[in-house]
């Protein structure tokens, strides 16, 4: 599932747009995103705050098995890495 | 030997010129999302430094050795042109780049923090319900797991 700032209305667009079927959370005072020290302070396109891009799998206990963390916005985790890494999981 | 008259054509600032434009169209790939895309990145800094070379030596040429090359004026009109697409590909380097290093953020083998979030409904979802087994009287459930992937936003 996917989390960045957008209010839910906005990530409904997306979703309906882009015909995602997973979930899409909001978390717009960026507390989660915080929690999880991703916030990139000043970052958005209108000099507001967001989550830097970032992907983590998490097992059934809870414990990330697998993270990446691009340094270039333009690089981000392709499907088939995320596909395999949660095949590797099993 | 062509005759002194013949100007010759100035290759090396069409050389710059191309390789200005092959780092600027580089950035465009990014939305293809191909693997090897750390590689690209990389391709667009490099084109541009040796597009900025060949434009060195293509003007040097037309301006230095007027009756051999031709075109001081065209050679300019790309050269400038050429310098602001290398300094657009340079800057979407730049700007690409400047994400926060994120230190404190959750590692392989670590926790990952229990949280609580609206979905697209309206509903709460919290990370340990997603990973809970769920309730049924099946006895072999497979092992849950899930992906976050937080994202800069829709716009």
């Amino acid at each position: 599932m996917a989390i960045s700032v957008d209010p839910p209305e906005v990530s409904r667009d997306l979703c309906r747009k882009a015909g995602y079927t997973f979930s899409v959370l909001s978390d717009p005072n960026a507390e989660v995103i915080r929690r999880y020290h991703l916030l990139h302070a000043g970052g958005g396109p209108e000099g507001h705050d967001v989550a830097r891009p970032a992907e983590f799998l998490v097992d059934s206990s809870g414990v990330v098995r697998w993270v990446n963390f691009t340094e270039d916005v333009r690089v981000r985790a392709r499907a088939d890495e995320m596909l395999a890494a949660a095949k590797g999981l099993r | 030997m062509p005759e002194m008259s013949k100007n010759r054509r100035n290759w090396a600032v069409w050389a710059g010129f191309l390789l200005a434009l092959g780092a600027v169209l580089c950035n465009l790939v990014f939305f293809v999302n191909l693997p090897g895309g750390r590689a690209i990145a990389g391709l667009s800094m490099l084109l541009s430094a040796v597009a900025l070379i060949f434009l060195g030596l293509g003007l040097k040429r037309a301006f230095e050795q007027p009756p051999v090359y031709r075109g001081k004026i065209l050679s300019s009109m790309l050269s400038f042109v050429s310098l602001l697409l290398v300094g657009a590909a340079v800057f979407a380097s730049f700007s690409a780049r400047t994400i926060p290093t994120s230190a404190g953020a959750p590692q392989t083998g670590q926790k990952a923090p229990d949280f609580t979030l609206i979905d697209t409904d309206g509903q709460p979802v919290s990370l340990g319900q997603l990973l809970a087994p769920a309730a049924s009287e099946s006895e072999v459930m497979p092992t849950k797991s899930v992906l976050l992937i937080f994202y800069r936003g829709y716009w």
